[in-house]
C-alpha cells in the first residue's frame, strides 16, 4: 500500500479512530452506569427486605401485647386500680401541706389550730440573724381573747390588743411582730456589743429590759492611753432597732450634741 | 385478699380527712397572715467534717424554695440558712437570700427588695409587704369611695362634720377597717369630679371642680417603705389654677396649699383632709 499523501484518507483514518474511541468510552461509561444502577437497586432490595421483616417483628410484639393487657385486666378489679394512685396523689399532698405550714415560720407569723381556736408562733430575727419565738394562744370567741402567752411583760401587749384585735387581727399580730423583732434586733445587738467588744468597753454595759436604752463608757483604743467616752443611746420607737437620741460625753462635759436618726 | 382490702380502704379515708384537716389548717393561717404560700421545699446539705465532729460541731446548710402571693403581689423566694450546732447553742443564719415579686409596676418595691436581699432580713420582707399591701389596699378604697361619691350636687344635705384628732396616724389605721356602705347619713355626692389617672391603683386622684374647670387639686399619695422597713403613707397636693388665678390670688393660697395641706392631713386625718379638700373646690354650689 503506497502512502498516499491523501488528507482526506488520513484524516478518515484518525476520525474513524477517533471515533471508535469515543464509542468504547461511551460503551465503558454505559457499562459502569448500569453497574452502579444495579448495585443500588440490589442495596434498596436488601433495604425493602429488612424493612419489611422489623415491620412484621413489630406488628406480632404489638398484637402480643394487646393480649396481654386484655388478659391483666381481665384479672384486676376495676375500682381498685384507680384508688391507689388517689391514695398515692393524697399522700403526697398532704406531705406538701405539712411542709408548707413549716415553711409559714420563715413570714414571722405560723400557727397550729387548737380546741379553742389557734396558737400562733411569732418568729424574730435580726440581719439574717434567726432568733427567738414568743407563742401567743388565742381564744376565738365573740370577742376574741388571749387565752395565755410567752410575750414579755415589757412588750406592749395590752395596748395593741384594746387597740386591734377585735377589729382587725391581722394588724394586732403584724404589729405585734413588729415590737417583738424590734426588741429582739436591740438585745441581740446588746449582747453582741458585750461580748465581741469587750475588749473596748471600760466598764459594764448598763442596759434595761426592754433594750432601749443602754449606758456605757468605753475606749477608742483597747489597749492605750486613749481618754473613755460616755455613751447614752435610747431608743424611743419601740418598732426599731436603731437608737433615736445618741449622747457621748467625755468627762461629763458633752462632747457631741445628741442627735436624732428620725424626724 | 379481702382484709388488707378493707385495711387499705380505712387508711385511705384516715388519710383523705387528715389532709382535710391540714388544708383548713392551711386556709385559715392564709387568711389570719394575709400571706398565702402556694409551694415550698427544702433540700438539706451537711457541711459536718470530720474536725467538726470531734469538736461535736455540727454545720448543716439548707436550702429553701418558696413561692406564694400576699393580695395582688405574687412573689418566689429561694434562700439558704446555715445551722451551727456547737455544745452550748444552736445557730441558724440565713446566708443568701433571693427574691422576685410580681407585679413590678409598684416601683417603690424593687427598692425595698433589694435592701431585703442585702441585709438578708426575710421576717423584715414579709412584715413590710403585708403593712404595704394593707396600705395599697387602704389607698384604693379611699380613692374609690371620693370617686363614686363624686358628681352633680343635690341641694338640701347637711355636710360632714370634720372629725378632730390629734393621734392621726392611729385613726387611719383604725379607720381602715370601717364599712363605707354603712354611711347612710352621707349619701350626698360632690360637686366636683374625680379622675384617677392611673386607674384602680392609682397613687394619685385630680379633683376638677365642675363650676370652674379652670382649677384642678391633684392628691399624690405615694406609699414609701424607709431603710429600716417601716411602711407610711405620704400624701402631697399639686394645685393646679389658670394664670389669670394666679395673678388675683394675693393671699398667695395656691403656694401655701401644699404646707397647708399636710397641716390639715395632722389634724383631721386622710379621709376627712381629703373630703374637706374636695368640698372646697366648689362652696358657692352648697346652698
Amino acid at each position: 500500500m503506497e502512502w498516499a499523501n491523501d488528507g482526506k484518507t488520513r484524516g478518515g483514518v484518525l476520525a474513524h479512530l477517533e471515533r471508535l474511541e469515543i464509542q468504547v468510552n461511551r460503551s465503558r461509561k454505559n457499562l459502569e452506569d448500569l453497574q452502579r444502577a444495579q448495585a443500588v437497586e440490589s442495596a434498596l432490595g436488601t433495604k425493602i427486605h429488612k424493612l419489611r421483616c422489623l415491620r412484621d417483628e413489630l406488628r406480632a410484639e404489638a398484637k402480643q401485647r394487646q393480649a396481654r393487657v386484655k388478659a391483666s385486666t381481665v384479672n384486676v378489679e376495676p375500682d381498685q386500680t384507680p384508688e391507689i394512685s388517689e391514695q398515692e396523689v393524697a399522700k403526697r399532698r398532704k406531705e406538701n401541706v405539712k411542709a408548707i405550714l413549716q415553711a409559714y415560720r420563715f413570714t414571722g407569723l405560723s400557727g397550729k389550730l387548737t380546741s379553742r381556736g389557734v396558737c400562733v408562733c411569732i418568729s424574730t430575727a435580726f440581719e439574717g440573724n434567726l432568733l427567738d419565738s414568743y407563742f401567743i394562744d388565742l381564744v376565738i370567741q365573740k370577742p376574741l381573747r388571749i387565752h395565755h402567752h410567752s410575750i414579755p411583760v415589757f412588750i406592749p401587749l395590752e395596748e395593741l390588743s384594746a387597740k386591734y384585735l377585735q377589729t382587725n387581727i391581722q394588724h394586732f399580730l403584724f404589729c405585734l411582730c413588729e415590737y417583738l423583732n424590734a426588741y429582739a434586733g436591740r438585745k441581740y445587738q446588746a449582747d453582741r456589743l458585750q461580748s465581741d467588744f469587750a475588749a473596748f468597753l471600760a466598764g459594764p454595759l448598763r442596759r434595761n429590759s426592754l433594750c432601749n436604752l443602754l449606758s456605757f463608757t468605753y475606749k477608742v483604743e483597747p489597749r492605750g492611753q486613749s481618754f473613755p467616752f460616755c455613751a447614752r443611746l435610747l431608743y424611743k420607737d419601740l418598732t426599731t432597732a436603731l437608737p433615736t437620741d445618741v449622747t457621748v460625753t467625755y468627762q461629763g462635759k458633752r462632747k457631741y450634741c445628741t442627735f436624732c436618726s428620725h424626724d | 385478699m379481702y382484709q388488707s382490702d378493707s385495711e387499705g380502704w380505712a387508711s385511705s379515708k384516715d388519710l383523705r380527712s387528715h389532709l382535710g384537716h391540714l388544708e383548713s389548717e392551711l386556709r385559715f393561717l392564709s387568711t389570719l397572715t394575709g400571706i398565702s404560700i402556694r409551694n415550698y421545699s427544702m433540700k438539706t446539705e451537711d457541711l459536718t467534717n470530720t474536725e467538726k465532729k470531734e469538736k461535736s460541731i455540727m454545720k448543716v446548710l439548707q436550702r429553701h424554695r418558696l413561692s406564694g402571693n400576699c393580695r395582688m403581689i405574687t412573689f418566689q423566694l429561694e434562700f439558704q440558712i446555715l445551722e451551727i450546732q456547737n455544745k452550748e447553742s444552736l445557730s441558724s443564719v440565713i446566708t443568701d437570700l433571693n427574691i422576685i415579686m410580681e407585679p413590678t409596676e409598684y416601683s417603690e418595691l424593687s427598692e425595698f427588695v433589694s435592701r431585703a436581699e442585702e441585709r438578708r432580713d426575710l421576717l423584715m420582707f414579709f412584715r413590710s409587704l403585708h403593712f404595704f399591701v394593707e396600705w395599697c389596699e387602704y389607698r384604693k378604697r379611699t380613692f374609690e369611695h371620693f370617686k363614686e361619691r363624686s358628681g352633680p350636687a343635690r341641694r338640701g344635705v347637711t355636710s360632714l362634720q370634720p372629725v378632730v384628732c390629734r393621734d392621726w396616724e392611729a385613726e387611719t389605721k383604725r379607720l381602715h377597717s370601717r364599712d363605707w356602705s354603712q354611711d347612710q347619713c352621707t349619701k350626698e355626692k360632690y360637686p366636683a369630679a374625680v379622675h384617677l389617672p392611673e386607674g384602680a391603683a392609682s397613687s394619685c386622684m385630680a379633683v376638677r371642680s365642675t363650676c370652674q374647670p379652670g382649677f384642678e387639686l391633684v392628691i399624690v399619695w405615694r406609699v414609701q417603705i424607709d431603710e429600716e422597713g417601716k411602711v407610711l403613707p405620704k400624701l402631697d397636693l399639686l394645685p393646679k389654677a389658670p394664670q389669670q388665678a394666679l395673678k388675683l390670688d394675693r393671699n398667695r393660697v395656691l403656694e401655701t396649699a401644699p404646707l397647708s395641706f399636710r397641716a390639715l392631713l395632722g389634724t383631721l386625718g386622710i379621709e376627712a383632709a381629703l373630703e374637706s379638700l374636695i368640698k372646697s373646690l366648689c362652696t358657692a354650689d352648697y346652698d
